[in-house]
Protein backbone atom coordinates (compact mmCIF):
# COMPACT_ATOMS: atom_id res chain seq x y z
CA UNK A 1 0.00 0.00 0.00
CA UNK A 2 1.32 3.46 -0.74
CA UNK A 3 2.66 5.35 2.21
CA UNK A 4 0.78 8.48 1.14
CA UNK A 5 -2.54 6.80 1.92
CA UNK A 6 -1.63 6.46 5.57
CA UNK A 7 -1.02 9.10 8.16
CA UNK A 8 2.65 9.52 8.92
CA UNK A 9 3.09 8.03 12.40
CA UNK A 10 6.27 9.98 13.21
CA UNK A 11 4.45 12.80 15.03
CA UNK A 12 2.47 10.33 17.12
CA UNK A 13 5.62 8.35 17.88
CA UNK A 14 7.43 11.54 18.93
CA UNK A 15 4.48 12.50 21.15
CA UNK A 16 4.45 9.06 22.77
CA UNK A 17 8.20 9.25 23.34
CA UNK A 18 7.74 12.65 25.01
CA UNK A 19 5.05 11.11 27.24
CA UNK A 20 7.49 8.29 28.03
CA UNK A 21 10.29 10.70 28.97
CA UNK A 22 7.84 12.83 30.99
CA UNK A 23 6.60 9.79 32.90
CA UNK A 24 10.17 8.70 33.58
CA UNK A 25 11.09 12.11 35.00
CA UNK A 26 7.86 12.36 36.99
CA UNK A 27 7.66 8.80 38.29
CA UNK A 28 11.28 7.81 38.83
CA UNK A 29 11.82 9.84 42.04
CA UNK A 30 8.68 8.20 43.50
CA UNK A 31 9.86 4.72 42.48
CA UNK A 32 12.95 5.14 44.61
CA UNK A 33 11.03 6.27 47.69
CA UNK A 34 7.91 4.07 47.50
CA UNK A 35 8.01 1.17 49.93
CA UNK A 36 4.93 -0.72 48.66
CA UNK A 37 6.17 -3.37 46.21
CA UNK A 38 3.00 -3.54 44.03
CA UNK A 39 2.91 0.26 43.77
CA UNK A 40 6.63 0.39 43.02
CA UNK A 41 6.13 -2.22 40.26
CA UNK A 42 3.19 -0.26 38.82
CA UNK A 43 5.14 3.01 38.80
CA UNK A 44 8.14 1.30 37.22
CA UNK A 45 6.16 -0.37 34.45
CA UNK A 46 3.82 2.56 33.66
CA UNK A 47 6.22 4.22 31.17
CA UNK A 48 6.17 1.00 29.16
CA UNK A 49 2.61 1.83 28.02
CA UNK A 50 3.55 4.81 25.77
CA UNK A 51 6.72 2.98 24.69
CA UNK A 52 4.68 -0.09 23.70
CA UNK A 53 2.18 2.11 21.82
CA UNK A 54 5.05 3.77 19.92
CA UNK A 55 6.53 0.39 18.96
CA UNK A 56 3.07 -0.76 17.83
CA UNK A 57 2.68 2.33 15.62
CA UNK A 58 6.10 1.74 14.06
CA UNK A 59 5.35 -1.95 13.46
CA UNK A 60 1.96 -1.10 11.88
CA UNK A 61 3.61 1.48 9.63
CA UNK A 62 6.19 -1.06 8.46
CA UNK A 63 3.50 -3.63 7.67
CA UNK A 64 1.57 -1.03 5.63
CA UNK A 65 4.61 0.17 3.70
CA UNK A 66 5.45 -1.09 0.22
CA UNK A 67 8.08 -3.64 -0.79
CA UNK A 68 11.01 -1.24 -1.16
CA UNK A 69 10.26 0.47 2.14
CA UNK A 70 9.94 -2.91 3.86
CA UNK A 71 13.28 -3.92 2.43
CA UNK A 72 14.83 -0.70 3.75
CA UNK A 73 13.30 -1.36 7.19
CA UNK A 74 14.57 -4.95 7.14
CA UNK A 75 18.13 -3.93 6.26
CA UNK A 76 18.04 -1.16 8.87
CA UNK A 77 16.73 -3.56 11.54
CA UNK A 78 19.44 -6.09 10.68
CA UNK A 79 22.14 -3.42 10.95
CA UNK A 80 20.68 -2.10 14.21
CA UNK A 81 20.53 -5.60 15.69
CA UNK A 82 24.14 -6.22 14.68
CA UNK A 83 25.35 -2.92 16.15
CA UNK A 84 23.45 -3.50 19.40
CA UNK A 85 24.67 -7.09 19.66
CA UNK A 86 28.28 -6.01 19.08
CA UNK A 87 28.12 -3.16 21.62
CA UNK A 88 26.47 -5.28 24.33
CA UNK A 89 28.85 -8.18 23.61
CA UNK A 90 31.90 -5.92 24.00
CA UNK A 91 30.41 -4.30 27.12
CA UNK A 92 29.73 -7.77 28.58
CA UNK A 93 33.32 -8.84 27.98
CA UNK A 94 34.67 -5.63 29.53
CA UNK A 95 32.37 -6.11 32.51
CA UNK A 96 33.45 -9.75 32.94
CA UNK A 97 37.09 -8.66 32.81
CA UNK A 98 36.45 -6.06 35.49
CA UNK A 99 37.31 -3.15 33.21
CA UNK A 100 33.76 -1.79 33.18
CA UNK A 101 31.28 -1.82 36.04
CA UNK A 102 27.80 -2.55 34.70
CA UNK A 103 24.61 -3.10 36.64
CA UNK A 104 21.06 -4.15 35.87
CA UNK A 105 20.16 -0.47 35.31
CA UNK A 106 22.33 -0.48 32.21
CA UNK A 107 19.89 -2.86 30.48
CA UNK A 108 17.65 0.20 30.06
CA UNK A 109 20.10 1.48 27.45
CA UNK A 110 19.55 -1.46 25.08
CA UNK A 111 16.29 -0.14 23.62
CA UNK A 112 17.58 3.44 23.11
CA UNK A 113 20.74 1.98 21.54
CA UNK A 114 18.82 -0.19 19.10
CA UNK A 115 16.44 2.73 18.35
CA UNK A 116 19.26 5.15 17.57
CA UNK A 117 21.18 2.62 15.47
CA UNK A 118 17.95 1.69 13.67
CA UNK A 119 17.18 5.35 12.88
CA UNK A 120 20.74 5.90 11.59
CA UNK A 121 20.69 2.68 9.55
CA UNK A 122 17.26 3.48 8.08
CA UNK A 123 18.45 6.95 7.07
CA UNK A 124 21.54 5.44 5.46
CA UNK A 125 19.60 2.75 3.58
CA UNK A 126 16.96 5.25 2.45
CA UNK A 127 19.69 7.46 1.01
CA UNK A 128 21.00 4.45 -0.90
CA UNK A 129 17.59 4.12 -2.55
CA UNK A 130 17.56 7.84 -3.22
CA UNK A 131 14.86 8.65 -0.69
CA UNK A 132 15.76 10.37 2.55
CA UNK A 133 13.10 9.62 5.14
CA UNK A 134 11.86 6.41 3.54
CA UNK B 1 18.57 -3.13 -14.31
CA UNK B 2 17.59 -0.58 -16.94
CA UNK B 3 13.96 0.28 -17.50
CA UNK B 4 11.68 2.49 -19.58
CA UNK B 5 9.38 3.47 -16.75
CA UNK B 6 10.10 7.18 -16.87
CA UNK B 7 9.67 7.29 -20.65
CA UNK B 8 6.34 5.40 -20.46
CA UNK B 9 5.13 7.60 -17.62
CA UNK B 10 6.10 10.79 -19.45
CA UNK B 11 4.19 9.64 -22.56
CA UNK B 12 1.04 9.44 -20.48
CA UNK B 13 1.81 12.71 -18.70
CA UNK B 14 1.59 11.01 -15.34
CA UNK B 15 3.45 12.28 -12.32
CA UNK B 16 5.39 9.86 -10.14
CA UNK B 17 2.60 10.22 -7.62
CA UNK B 18 -0.03 9.26 -10.22
CA UNK B 19 1.91 6.15 -11.17
CA UNK B 20 2.55 5.28 -7.52
CA UNK B 21 -1.16 5.55 -6.80
CA UNK B 22 -2.03 3.15 -9.62
CA UNK B 23 0.68 0.68 -8.63
CA UNK B 24 -0.20 0.97 -4.92
CA UNK B 25 3.35 1.82 -3.94
CA UNK B 26 4.96 4.99 -2.60
CA UNK B 27 6.20 7.78 -4.86
CA UNK B 28 9.67 7.13 -3.46
CA UNK B 29 9.54 3.57 -4.79
CA UNK B 30 8.58 4.75 -8.27
CA UNK B 31 11.47 7.22 -8.17
CA UNK B 32 13.91 4.52 -7.01
CA UNK B 33 12.82 2.17 -9.82
CA UNK B 34 13.07 4.92 -12.45
CA UNK B 35 16.57 5.88 -11.35
CA UNK B 36 17.65 2.23 -11.27
CA UNK B 37 18.36 2.25 -7.54
CA UNK B 38 15.76 -0.41 -6.84
CA UNK B 39 14.72 -3.44 -8.88
CA UNK B 40 11.05 -4.28 -8.36
CA UNK B 41 9.85 -7.69 -7.29
CA UNK B 42 8.31 -9.94 -9.93
CA UNK B 43 4.72 -9.22 -8.77
CA UNK B 44 5.36 -5.47 -8.97
CA UNK B 45 7.04 -5.84 -12.37
CA UNK B 46 3.91 -7.69 -13.57
CA UNK B 47 1.69 -4.90 -12.20
CA UNK B 48 3.79 -2.34 -14.09
CA UNK B 49 3.65 -4.38 -17.29
CA UNK B 50 -0.12 -4.84 -17.02
CA UNK B 51 -0.64 -1.15 -16.36
CA UNK B 52 1.22 -0.19 -19.54
CA UNK B 53 -0.18 -3.19 -21.47
CA UNK B 54 3.30 -4.36 -22.30
CA UNK B 55 5.51 -7.31 -21.51
CA UNK B 56 7.98 -7.17 -18.64
CA UNK B 57 10.98 -7.61 -20.94
CA UNK B 58 9.88 -4.68 -23.09
CA UNK B 59 10.01 -2.43 -20.01
CA UNK B 60 12.91 -3.90 -18.06
CA UNK B 61 16.26 -4.82 -19.49
CA UNK B 62 19.06 -6.50 -17.56
CA UNK B 63 22.22 -4.44 -17.20
CA UNK B 64 25.10 -5.53 -19.43
CA UNK B 65 27.83 -7.36 -17.52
Amino acid sequence: MPRSRHADPRRKVMLLMLVFVGLMFFLWPHVRTTTSLPFKTLLTLLPIVPMGAALWLIATDIVRSDEMQQRAHLIAMSLASGITAAVTFIAGFLCAAGVLALGGDDLMFVLPLISVSYAASNWMVSRRYGNVGC
Amino acid sequence: MKNRLRELRDKRAWSQGDLAEQLEVSRQTVNAIETGRYDPSLPLAFRIARLFRMTIESIFEPAKE
